[in-house]
């Protein structure tokens, strides 16, 4: 068998499908994180990483290396690859990782060339500044910082990667790739699906970055650009504090910077500029700032232009948040969005809940569901059997949630989620459809099955429990998922929601391409009308696609919504229909902007997150 | 409805809910042009408040579309199919006469009354005869059990074997800690105990109809009525709550339910297990205290003529339906 024959079809297909959202580069599951990765963490040493390789090699875009047969054979089929990817996009890769191993066999078996990759005199620059190890231009590590799942965007191989180890180290790399005229770019932790990190020149991954620094008086985290959302959240919860944190992979000064970086909990703690005391940057010629610096650029400030970031953060001080002892979560089901809206603008308004966020339903039986054919299923029961269209989740101490008892008529309790998400494989039995079916009542279903008299059958019913929940995942993951979910967090919404290692489950299915835009809550004609226009050009592109969630921003009076569009990102058909989309979109996005106050579309906020929220909420 | 010859039935498929049926202009006219008789039996028979869109557009703004079309053909007689429940929230005879009534017990009676109005209206002005049917509860055959419907009459029991079934399977197979929470017990033959008492009004009962006694008298009916009327193809004899908690607990080997009147079911003294079952049959309770009598003079006099007499809804009769539903699993097989 030829070496490359190892890599079938099969498994390259898989390969090329990892989503690049970067969660086998945090131990969200504590299974510990790929080894080698640890040791090493160059992208192309995680099993993200490692899936592109696969591509890669399957392709012929890269020559076997030293590098490459080091890093394919670092791997110790594990296993961690295979529960973390299951558990957010139903992919077993450890079949690609046995795969570049038996590959690596065979080609020493047959005595194969292994390819010598020159050095340069940038290359040993690099080296100087940060130490052998972390500087390369080996194709191996180069092909893992081309491409992400972005349609609209062109692989464009690096000429280097360098992960410095520190500020200084990260400031000198900048000043010599500027005193040579090459092009720099910074990237995260590889959670990357914009196609914004790519560059011909150096790739800087600050992923060696991650110190934090607790400032428990001063209620900060000082934090380098290496820390993601999920470790900094961890950190500071041991302390008794909180973060507002969005995807749990992304690093939280790329966020800032990129995005604003929103979730659920901007309800409470608001975006952009609000989430941090100070940062500290430094631009493409390595002079450094710190935002707090009255001589340094006006990042507070927005322009609606599409504008370069300030420049690269090397370190940001994070507002940290209280948290009280009784806090949790509910679920508010609603048959309408303007319902839903409504309820959680005067949720916003009365300063009730911490956390607030309208799903769709299928959004949330997504999140709860191990596997997209449970996700389905439970999607289809929740919008056509128990009329659950929207669900508003909040995380609130006992006085919130005691006023939203008072406020709606349904209220999903955490022990009645836990028990939901626990049960969920049972909660489509056919016999127990028919009675729901049948119940004919005047009000909508999910208030007769989530009644205090309904509860108890509810229970018998599920039998809720990590077994039940295991039961539908594939048999050889049963006792790894029964473990995984014996864990009191697992069903916990507060921790589910600080933590998000949900939510990237959207992308199951196919890579999730979101539209962003802040939105005035109390003109429902204008959310509606941007829904429409979304939904409108995604049919005429035949593009899959669907709410996504609004959560309310500065006491009721903007929100941010997202909607999704939903493509197979291999599959170049769907690129072009993307393509034509944006086409339309974008003047769209434009008009509305222009004719609607409080409409304002991520585009132009992107890399002006560290501005204001008020500078572009409300001009 | 047996054909005597089914050649003679051609079918043709059409749509209701457009103002055209569904068909060309050249079909409708050529339809049109042939029809002397028009039997209108389509209908949404939900009770939900959240469906009234749904269930008014069927049963009252459907309803035009073959008015119209009636008007525009040579029919001379339209048979609407009613229900008994147009007499809506009332107690004692409901005559075979037009209903004169403002309050329902959900959206199905209200739209069916409009609907009737709707038709006696307008086949006034087109000089139209008008049939109107309003048959009671309709079950399945009388000899087979077989019908197509599980709602109504069946929805209440399948929920009682859901919940044997379902707190038969804790008990045996788990430790049925669940069970005892509700009060639910078996013996050592599978009996299960379901504590409930449901509220019902003494001489109060559910007017029930094979669905074959139902076609048959509409049949005769609508064979030699041809002047207009009202017809109530009911029951002689409505069948009491008491009877179908015997019926119930006999064939699925039950025990511990009851019929109460309201005054000895105080409203704290509740069990769960009667909170639940009345939360999932709530639709119904108005049925469980009807007191709506449904004369049928006019009915009884052509039904006599032609030898048809209602069955009597006893407790073969019940467990012949249920060994029907059982055997396609209320409907899902």
């Amino acid at each position: 068998m030829k070496p490359l024959e190892h890599i079938t079809e099969e498994i390259r297909s898989m390969s090329s499908r990892c989503r690049h959202y970067a969660m086998c580069k945090i131990d969200f599951l504590e299974t510990g994180l790929c080894p080698p990765a640890k040791e090493t963490p160059y992208v192309s040493f995680f099993p993200q990483g490692r899936m592109d390789i696969c591509d890669a090699l399957a392709r012929g875009l890269i020559p076997v290396t030293k590098t490459l047969v080091e890093i394919i054979s670092s791997c110790t089929l594990c296993g961690r690859c295979d529960k973390q990817c299951h558990f957010v996009t139903g992919m077993r890769p450890m079949a690609v990782m046995q795969a570049l191993k038996a590959f690596v066999a065979a080609f020493e078996k047959d005595g194969g060339k292994i390819k010598i990759i020159p050095e340069d005199e940038t290359l040993d620059a690099l080296k100087h500044i940060t130490g052998s190890k972390w500087a390369t231009n080996d194709p191996a590590h180069l092909v893992t910082y081309s491409n992400d799942p972005f349609p609209l965007a062109k692989r464009q191989m690096p000429g280097y990667v360098v992960l410095p180890g520190s500020a200084d180290e990260l400031v000198e790399i900048v000043r010599y790739a500027d005193q040579l005229d090459i092009p720099v770019m910074v990237r995260g932790n590889g959670g990357s699906v914009f196609g914004f990190v790519f560059t011909h020149g150096i790739v800087i991954d600050v992923n060696r970055m991650k110190h934090i620094e607790l400032d428990h008086e001063n209620w900060t985290a000082i934090i380098e650009p290496g820390v993601t959302s999920f470790e900094l959240q961890k950190a500071v919860t041991e302390h008794g504090f909180r973060v507002n944190t969005a995807e749990p992979a992304a690093t939280v000064c790329g966020n800032i910077v990129c995005t604003g970086l929103f979730s659920t909990w901007a309800n409470a703690y608001g975006v952009g500029a609000d989430h941090f005391v100070d940062m500290t940057f430094t631009d493409l010629h390595g002079e450094i700032f710190r935002l707090n610096d009255k001589n340094a650029p006006n990042a507070f400030g927005f322009e609606e232009a599409v504008l370069p970031s300030p420049g690269i953060c090397t370190s940001a001080r994070i507002r940290m948040h209280p948290v009280t002892d009784d806090e949790a979560g509910v679920l508010v089901p609603f048959t309408s969005l303007e319902q839903a809206v409504s309820f959680a603008r005067d949720l916003s308004i009365r300063r009730i809940g911490l956390s607030v966020g309208i799903l769709g339903g299928h959004y949330l039986s997504t999140f709860i569901s191990p596997t997209a054919f449970l996700a389905e299923k439970t999607g289809n029961v929740f919008s056509d059997i128990l009329d659950i269209r929207y669900m508003v989740c909040v995380i609130g101490d006992r006085y919130a949630r005691q006023a939203i008892r008072q406020m709606v008529s349904c209220v999903i309790a955490a022990d009645t989620f836990k028990m939901l998400m626990l049960g969920l494989p049972r909660l489509t039995g056919p016999e127990w459809m028919d009675i729901v079916k049948g119940l004919e009542s005047d009000r909508p279903a999910y208030e007769t099955v989530f009644s205090q008299e309904m509860l108890p059958v509810l229970e018998t019913l599920l039998s809720p429990a990590p077994e039940t929940l295991a039961g539908a995942v594939d048999e050889d993951l049963r006792e790894f998922y029964t473990d995984l979910y014996s864990r009191p967090h697992m069903t916990d919404m507060v921790w589910l929601n600080m933590f998000r290692i949900v939510s990237a489950r959207m992308s199951r299915h196919k890579h999730m391409f979101a539209f962003l835009v802040y939105v005035p809550l109390d003109r429902m004609d204008v959310i509606h009308k941007i829904l429409a226009s979304l939904e409108k050009i995604a049919q005429q592109h035949g593009i899959d696609h669907d709410f996504g969630f609004l959560t309310p921003l500065d006491f009721g009076k903007r929100g941010i919504l997202e909607y999704d569009y939903y493509i197979d990102h291999t599959d170049s058909r769907e690129s072009d229909k993307i393509r034509l989309a944006m086409a339309d979109l974008e003047p769209l996005m434009d008009r509305l902007s222009a004719a609607h106050k409080g409409v304002k579309w991520l585009k132009y906020i992107f890399s002006q997150g560290c501005a204001r929220k008020e500078n572009f909420l409300y001009t | 409805m047996d054909f005597p010859n089914p050649s003679y039935v051609h079918i043709i498929p059409g749509d209701v809910n457009r103002s055209d049926l569904g068909l060309s202009p050249e079909e409708y006219l050529r339809l049109a042009s042939g029809v002397d008789e028009i039997i209108h039996c389509a209908s949404d028979t939900s009770f939900s408040e959240q469906k009234r869109d749904q269930v008014k557009k069927a049963n009252v703004e459907n309803l035009h579309h073959l008015l119209g079309f009636a008007a525009k053909s040579n029919c001379f007689c339209f048979h609407h199919i009613s229900t008994a429940y147009v007499a809506g929230k009332r107690r004692g005879p409901c005559p075979e006469a037009p209903a004169e009534t403002f309050e329902y017990f959900n959206v199905y009676e209200e739209t069916k009354h409009r609907a009737e109005k709707t038709a006696a209206n307008f086949c006034r002005q087109h000089g139209i005869q008008l049939n109107i049917y309003r048959p009671s509860v309709v079950y399945g055959h009388s000899r087979t059990g077989r019908t197509l419907r599980f709602n109504a009459l069946y929805y209440p029991v399948k929920t009682l074997l859901f919940l044997k079934n379902l707190y038969y399977e804790d008990t045996l197979h788990k430790s049925g800690k669940n069970a005892k929470k509700m009060g639910i017990t078996f013996d050592e033959n599978g009996r299960a105990h379901l504590p409930i008492r449901i509220e019902t009004v003494p001489e109060s009962g559910i007017n029930l109809i094979p669905v074959d006694y139902f076609t048959d008298a509409f049949s005769a009916v609508m064979q030699t009525q041809k002047n207009g009327g009202i017809y109530h193809l009911v029951s002689d004899k409505n069948t009491s709550i008491a009877e179908l908690i015997d019926y119930s607990q006999r064939y699925f080997n039950i025990s511990g339910m009851q019929a109460v009147c309201p005054e000895n079911m105080h409203p704290g003294s509740k069990n769960h297990l009667e909170l639940l079952f009345e939360r999932c049959i709530k639709t119904y309770k108005p049925y469980m205290k009807d007191e709506r009598i449904f004369e049928n003079h006019s009915t009884r006099g052509v039904l006599n003529t032609h030898k048809i007499s209602c069955p009597e809804f006893d407790y073969p009769m019940f467990a012949r339906c249920m060994q029907y539903a059982l055997a396609v699993n209320w409907g899902n097989n």
